[in-house]
């Protein structure tokens, strides 16, 4: 863990940028107007201070839950998220993960003119995941951050984007609560590594539990080494049978 | 017969017992009513089918010169009965209660209890209520009658049984309780018509369209003309009471080509709202017809002539056609609930749908189910759609929390094996053969299965044969570090999700 990870929360933070507001709280536009960052999710704040700055490109590497994690606080905060090139997207993991199905447009295949289609989004939305269809060119990738700035969205990226000004990446995961043959996905720690350019440059590592075993986003206390995941996953053993999500043969 | 102003007209409803209530509108039954109507129209021609089975006729006219409304029911079920066909008539103030006249229990034709009855009405081959008496021959009726269900339901537990009951209620305090149908059921509970009896006839064409001469080569100008076209077609709408739920822009280029596009309308779009989005339909067009021309092109050495402004020769005739009429009756947001799109969103993603169509942009709606792919009901932008499965049931044998984060709609043919390099498989009994040590999902590299967990048998729907399904699960954990979803179906592997997959996997699948 880097000694620049505990930043004290108040720290690189906007006053009223970075409340993070829990899910009950009033939505609507009006949370995320006059700041010009997007709220991240608590488990987030370390890896990247400040939340989302509008504007900007954050590339979140190849781990779709992870960008669905990113989306969230700007959701919660009552934003609108687009989904652009993902068409297999699991909308329950976007709903468990903090994404409000209510404020989410998806847009499966946004074809060969998706420049086109994110720069509408981005008109609309907080926050528009995408997966290019195709490696951008550099003009319109400037294009693009163009857009984003003038409208103050923030375009979240499943892949890599030159030129981003934030990049989380996965570095290593490990699933618990399923052994050889019983028990079940429970919870996964994974290691996010965090870099960028300017303030964010500093490379942060963090683990986190994502998704934790109660289904939320959570950093990780005391690191990988304190919790064991074996120990974990000899709990879950114990509890296998009673858990199992098979509850005999269903009819209906 | 002078008539008070407002008063509902006399209407003669004729009823066939033979047809169902619940005979579809097509159909052959219904087709075969047909032939009840045309004789019926040979004595008023324009005939109002209410459904297969029940017609009605404005009686005044045709009961002055028939002599008498009584002459007048006795010459038309005489027509119909001589087609071989069982039916009586029913003559009363307004629609509902004609019908309920037609179909009013019989009395004994001798007259022996004629009298006895409720005062006003005659005996016939049907009941005739005469004039003002149809409150008091509605009054002993049941509320269900209405055939308003929720009121069916309500009335009675609120002590209101009949519709004299009901009727008796202050107009300004049914409408306050019951809303809008409630107002309209206790017109008819008093004997008033909820409606004038529409009869068949061409309905009137209210699209609107413009001509361009000569053809207009620049989007502009079609843009600007729609504008005013909208504002027409919107009062002609209004002046006949009417909203429509869709509009179709419909756009004739020179060379004969339509550019034809619905876009939801739910009588909300202004004149300015219609007219851009004429702009987004006519803009996208182009683009694809640019897209379409610019490869062949761009390799040739010469450029597109630049005084070449629309691709088709320009744009000869714009026509708005409303879509789906339906009675406005204004429309009131919902203070609670009704998740509020701005006007941003809205516009955003109406733009994408220009782009690439209406079913390009999606809301998600949590639906209910086992299968991760079932748990979510996709509905087209503007659009508002009910989940196909119900959410908030238990759903036994659905897949537990954590949910997968990458769905495949169509789920992915896998491969697995144990050590050996055996095919695993699933008895009878849902015991897996042997332990899966090795995967390779959609074709993909083969991986080594470091945990799992499986099989949980599902069997869903066997009473249906069409969409029964028997189903193993599995969870497997492979060495790089991602989770599926599996599942053996027909003794087939297939990868049904993946709990986080990464962007290379899915390119190799």
């Amino acid at each position: 863990m880097p000694p620049g990870g505990r930043i004290p929360a108040a720290s690189g933070m906007r006053p009223g940028g970075c409340v993070i507001p829990g899910v009950g709280l009033p939505s609507g536009d009006a949370a995320l107007c006059g700041t010009d960052v997007l709220p991240v999710l608590p488990a987030l704040r370390e890896l990247l201070p400040g939340g989302l700055q509008r504007g900007s490109v954050v590339a979140a590497g190849d781990c779709s839950l992870l960008c669905l994690v990113l989306a969230a606080g700007a959701s919660i905060a009552g934003g609108w998220c687009a989904i652009a090139g993902l068409p297999d997207l699991g909308v329950v993991a976007a709903a468990d993960a903090g994404l409000d199905p209510g404020r989410l447009l998806l847009i499966a295949d946004p074809g060969e003119g998706w420049p086109q289609v994110v720069a509408s989004l981005l008109d609309g939305c907080e926050l528009v995941l995408l997966r290019p269809p195709a490696r951008p060119s550099a003009q319109v990738r400037r294009r693009l951050e163009a857009v984003a700035r003038r409208h103050g969205g923030v375009l979240v990226v499943a892949g890599d984007w030159d030129g981003a000004q934030c990049r989380l990446i996965v570095a290593r995961q490990e699933w618990t609560g399923i052994g050889s043959g019983h028990g079940r996905l429970r919870a996964r720690l994974v290691q996010v590594v965090a870099d960028g350019r300017g303030a964010a440059a500093r490379p942060r590592a963090r683990w986190l539990w994502l998704p934790g075993p109660d289904g939320a986003v959570a950093v990780v206390a005391t690191g990988i080494g304190g919790l064991g995941i074996g120990g974990l996953a000899g709990r879950d053993g114990e509890t296998g049978g009673v858990a199992s999500p098979w509850r005999g043969m269903s009819a209906g | 017969m002078s008539k008070a102003r407002g008063a509902p007209r006399r209407v003669l409803a004729v009823w066939c017992p033979d047809w169902s209530p619940d005979v579809p509108d097509a159909g052959p039954e219904a087709r075969a009513f047909e032939q009840v109507v045309a004789a019926v129209a040979e004595f008023c021609p324009r005939v109002e089918v209410v459904r297969p089975g029940i017609c009605a006729i404005g009686a005044g006219g045709p009961a002055r010169y028939f002599g008498g409304e009584e002459a007048l029911a006795r010459k038309i079920t005489d027509a119909v009965a001589a087609l071989g066909i069982v039916c009586r008539a029913g003559v009363a103030d307004g629609l509902f209660a004609a019908q309920l006249a037609a179909r009013a229990p019989p009395r004994d034709p001798a007259g022996a209890s004629a009298g006895t009855g409720t005062p006003g009405v005659i005996v016939t081959p049907g009941v005739i209520v005469t004039p003002g008496a149809t409150p008091a021959f509605l009054a002993p009726y049941p509320v269900s009658v209405l055939g308003v269900p929720v009121l069916a339901d309500l009335l009675p537990r609120l002590g209101i049984r009949t519709l004299g009951d009901f009727a008796r209620l202050p107009v300004a305090d049914a409408a306050n309780r019951f809303g809008v149908p409630g107002a309209r059921a206790h017109r008819l509970a008093r004997g008033l018509d909820p409606r004038p009896l529409t009869p068949r006839q061409p309905s009137a064409d209210l699209s609107v369209h413009i001509d361009f001469d000569p053809p207009a080569g620049q989007a502009e100008p079609v843009v600007f003309a729609a504008k005013a076209l909208a504002g027409r077609m919107q009062a002609g709408l209004a002046a006949r009471g009417l909203a429509c739920v869709r509009v179709q822009v419909q756009a004739t280029c020179a060379d004969g080509r339509d550019i034809t596009r619905l876009w939801r309308h739910d009588g909300l779009l202004s004149a300015l709202a219609v007219a851009e989005r004429v702009r987004w339909q006519l803009d996208s067009w182009r683009a694809s017809q640019d897209a379409g021309r610019s490869d062949p092109e761009r390799s040739g050495p010469g450029m597109r002539d630049p005084g070449e402004a629309s691709p088709a020769g320009g744009i000869i005739r714009l026509r708005l056609v409303p879509d789906q009429l339906v009675r406005d009756e204004g429309r009131q947001l919902g203070l609670w609930g009704d998740a509020v799109i701005s006007d941003r969103v809205a516009r955003a993603a109406t733009r994408v749908q220009a782009m690439l169509g209406h079913e390009a942009v999606m809301r998600p709606v949590l639906a209910g189910g086992r299968d991760p792919a079932e748990q979510v009901t996709l509905v087209p932008f503007g659009d508002s759609r009910a989940p196909l499965l119900p959410a908030g049931r238990p759903w036994p044998g659905r897949i537990p929390a954590p949910a997968p984060a990458t769905v495949y709609p169509v789920p992915l043919a896998a491969r697995v094996t144990d050590d050996a390099g055996d095919a695993v498989t699933v008895t009878g009994r849902a015991e897996a053969s042997a332990p899966p040590a090795r995967l390779s999902a959609g074709g993909g590299p083969w991986l080594t299965v470091t945990a799992w967990a499986g099989p949980w048998p599902v069997s869903e729907r066997w009473w249906a044969a069409a969409s029964a399904r028997r189903r193993a699960r599995f969870q497997l954990v492979t060495g790089d570090g991602n989770a599926w979803l599996a599942a053996v179906q027909d003794g087939r592997w297939l990868i049904e999700a993946s709990y986080d997959l990464t962007v290379d996997a899915t390119a190799s699948c």
